[in-house]
């Protein structure tokens, strides 16, 4: 049981923590190139990933370690629904570099729970 | 998470925009400056930049289709704009009407170039503080929550 938690857990939080840090690198690459001429700025596909996982909450059945595999932070180009490449707009990703920097915190808090927890068990409760 | 690529991110972004400062600067500094000895006028310059080419070590990597490698300089582009003539009979660079070939440059634009590259600028910094903010959450792993 412990086990089970513990893999699907932490195999979650790794893999959120490295789609917020390839995330991070996305925005601080369209921020550098801001000002270049043609680029289409950067995306980042992940929480999209997350159907399969969700669905089986939804009917409260056992998620496995194994729904993991295959999930990757996937780098893509920023495409309007028309198919037009989008311009850079600074005060969106530095916006968005902000919140993605709040997301990133929280998953670390998250990680640090986990620990805490497992450390409760470790001293069978006591203090 | 490898914060050393965060950070080469922003510093080439940051590079990128204080060279398109000093282009600036140069252009206004020029602004009046007439031919020289060759007979050749200043040209108002431009800073033409490109996202950052892939490295020879990073062809072995593994990675994904596109290299995050920030931005960088591809090169500086001299405009081809008409000279700008001012009548000023006294300059010793007059021509016998009197009138004085000074550099286009065009001091509206520049200003724009020289607001937008220091926003850039800024941006980048954000960025990097952010890396280092997120870096050193994650020293504390396994700390006390």
């Amino acid at each position: 049981m412990i086990q089970e938690i513990d893999s699907v857990t932490v195999g979650v939080l790794r893999l959120a923590l490295d789609a917020a840090s390839l995330r991070h690198q996305v925005f601080a690459h369209n921020i550098a190139n801001a000002n270049t001429a043609g680029f289409a700025p950067l995306r980042v596909n992940f929480e999209e990933q997350f159907d399969a996982l969700r669905s089986a909450f939804d009917q409260s059945r056992p998620v496995e370690r194994g729904m993991l595999e295959g999930l990757r932070p996937a780098v893509q180009q920023d495409r309007s629904p028309s198919g037009a490449t989008a311009k850079v707009a600074l005060d969106l990703e530095v916006a968005r570099l902000a919140q993605n920097t709040v997301h990133y915190q929280a998953l670390l808090r998250g990680v640090a729970k986990h620990l805490s927890i497992l450390g409760v068990a470790i001293t069978e409760g006591k203090r | 998470m490898d914060y050393g690529q965060a950070f080469e991110i922003s510093a080439s972004g940051m590079s990128v925009e204080k060279l398109r400062i000093d282009v600036t600067a140069v252009n206004i500094a020029n602004m009046h400056s007439t031919a020289a000895a060759d007979g050749t006028l200043f040209r108002p310059l431009r800073v033409v930049s490109r996202p950052g080419a892939p490295t020879f070590a990073s062809q072995f990597q593994e990675s994904s289709v596109y290299d995050l490698r920030g931005a960088q300089v591809l090169g500086i582009q001299e405009l081809t704009v008409a000279p700008r003539m001012v009548y000023e009979p006294g300059n010793p660079s007059a021509d016998d009407k009197g009138m004085v070939a000074l550099p286009g440059v065009d001091h509206v634009s520049e200003m724009v170039n020289l607001i937008t590259a220091l926003r850039a600028y800024e941006a980048n910094v954000v960025a990097m503080n952010a890396a280092k903010t997120m870096a050193v959450k994650a020293l504390e792993i396994g700390g006390n929550p």
